[in-house]
């Protein structure tokens, strides 16, 4: 943690292949911007930053698949 | 802490403020609870450790009762708990709500098992009270062990900054478990607005939490009539592609009367949301699916989540507008064994033995066993609308043919074989029948455009043989 920013980390909720990635490393981001697209019980499902930042890390590529728990981005 | 000569200070150098200017001071809160010079206490203003009073909230008549957390930071022995119920024997004799505003450590350690008979005497008409009269509680301060259960015990639980609900504090998890937490982490907003369900609203500020408070108390207990709906486009807030996720929220907002709506567990189990409001000025219960989360799965806590908001609902009268866009449960080892079957089955019986009208509308989809649970024709649905071009099946129509022509599926080329899923799933879609099948066994009754949505969902929950009903049972916090 730099100075009195805090990070947020971005986590997938259920198992999901990551179908787009709309963000990149350094992009500032509001809160509700979509970070990632996750595909998943048949849906598109965007995953949002909950705070306005930085995307300090992007931890996914398109195709990878994810976990439940899996860091998908840090926002700063 | 000042300490110029005039304020009075205890032995310790504490500073002692007047009574009457203390901010924990019950009567100040209750005040504060209800509409000026309203309250009209029903209990003495003594050492008892609680408050008690009768006051109107919007105009309408309420019970409350306030712990005086400057007494022996609130704890409860036999003398404050016999206001407790005073108040509501006071609220069961009226009909009317009961909300209680907490700050107290638990019992009163001096009075030992007394006061362990009191606090449980409380939890005793706390339940017999229960799905008779709407129970609000607010929790302004530390809530430990009795204090926590109390609240527990009731319909709706706000939670203010400093509120910190436990059965145990930090220093007892530090000396028996090791574990190095603070009172915020243990029983603060985050762990029980996200994690464990203890709490239905997060109040920002303690002004906020009375402000809930106050609405909680009018929506449930003056619920008014169903008068004048006023129709809007609700499909504005789908997205084009069928297979975009999206939040249901504004959907949830345009189907109640502006500025009504008040979400209750908003950020725990959020792949379902229960949010009461009103639509033509009457109180309804909303519940509907969120793709946004979890694609909008129904999964085990969101199941117990919406079967606890669904009884809370029947029990004191309010109709309900079921909102479906369901693509099943969510499947999983975790799933399993969090007890997706157990508590998935309270949904299914809460909307079973439901006596209020309650409607459901598909926008998009309904597949399979969570069909089922939201409230589908089969559990006793007032009447089931569904959007024009929604699905309701069993499964997607290319999942299923991909069970049902799996052979098939198997010896047809790799380039190829997308496109023949897409014309089975045509094929299976005539056969399976959609959506005029769905009418003409009975399970959908009506299409209706999202222009003419909320006027024909208010005019099925007034038309209703059900309209004015409510369950007899009481509200167990499930």
């Amino acid at each position: 943690m730099r100075g009195v920013s805090v990070a947020e980390e971005i986590r997938a909720e259920m198992v999901a292949n990551v179908w787009k990635v709309v963000v990149a490393q350094g992009d500032s981001v509001e809160s509700g911007d979509t970070l990632v697209i996750l595909e998943s019980m048949k849906m598109e499902i965007p995953v949002m930053s909950e705070s306005d930042g930085t995307v300090a890390a992007l931890h996914v590529s398109e195709g990878d698949v994810v976990q439940e728990g899996d860091i998908i981005a840090v926002i700063e | 802490m000042t300490t110029t000569p005039t304020v009075p200070t205890t032995a310790a150098g504490k500073t002692v403020i007047p009574r009457d200017e203390d901010p924990r001071n019950p009567r100040l809160r209750l005040e504060q609870l209800f509409d000026p010079g309203t309250l009209e206490l029903i209990t003495a203003e003594d050492d008892s450790g609680m408050l008690a009073g009768i006051g109107r909230i919007e105009g309408a008549a309420s019970v409350a009762f306030c712990s005086d957390a400057t007494i022996q930071g609130g704890a409860m022995g036999q003398a404050g708990c016999a206001v407790v119920l005073t108040a509501y024997e006071r609220a069961l004799a009226d009909g009317i709500p009961v909300l209680g505003l907490w700050h107290s450590g638990g019992a009163r350690l001096r009075e030992g098992v007394v006061s362990l008979h009191a606090v449980g005497e409380v939890f005793a008409i706390m339940t017999r009270a229960s799905g008779k009269v709407p129970q609000i509680s607010v929790v302004l301060g530390p809530a430990a062990g009795g204090a926590a259960y109390g609240p527990a015990l009731t319909d709706v639980v706000i939670l203010g900054p400093e509120g910190r609900v436990f059965v145990t504090g930090p220093d007892v998890v530090r000396s028996v478990t090791g574990e190095d937490v603070d009172s915020l982490r243990l029983g603060g907003p985050e762990p029980h607005g996200r994690r464990s369900g203890v709490v239905h609203v997060v109040a920002e500020t303690q002004d906020d939490a009375y402000v809930e408070a106050r609405r909680l108390a009018a929506l449930l207990g003056d619920q008014r009539d169903l008068g004048e709906v006023e129709d809007r486009d609700l499909s504005s807030y789908l997205p084009d592609s069928p297979k975009r996720a999206y939040d249901v929220h504004p959907i949830v907002e345009a189907m109640l009367d502006e500025g009504s709506s008040l979400e209750l567990h908003p950020k725990w189990a959020p792949n379902v949301t229960t949010t009461l409001g009103r639509l033509g000025g009457r109180t309804v219960g909303v519940i509907a699916n969120n793709p946004l989360r979890l694609g909008g799965c129904l999964d085990s806590a969101s199941a117990e989540k919406a079967a606890r908001f669904v009884r809370m609902c029947d029990a004191f009268g309010v109709p309900m507008v079921v909102i479906v866009d369901v693509p099943g449960y969510l499947p999983g080892v975790g799933q399993e064994w969090d007890g997706v079957v157990r508590r998935g089955a309270k949904l299914l019986h809460a909307f079973a033995e439901c006596t209020v009208p309650r409607v459901t509308l598909v926008t998009r989809k309904a597949y399979g066993g969570a069909y089922i649970a939201m409230n589908s024709r089969s559990l006793g649905a007032t009447r089931v609308f569904a959007w024009p071009g929604a699905e309701v099946a069993v499964m997607g129509a290319v999942a299923a043919v991909r069970i049902l022509h799996r052979r098939r599926l198997a010896e047809v080329a790799d380039d190829v074989r997308g496109q023949v899923e897409q014309e089975l799933a045509v094929e299976h879609g005539q056969l399976a029948g959609g959506l005029s099948r769905a009418q003409e066994i009975g399970v959908v009754d009506e299409l209706v455009e999202p222009t003419r949505t909320r006027s024909a969902i208010a005019r099925a929950i007034v038309t209703s043989a059900e309209y004015g009903r409510r369950g007899q049972h009481g509200n167990i916090p499930l």
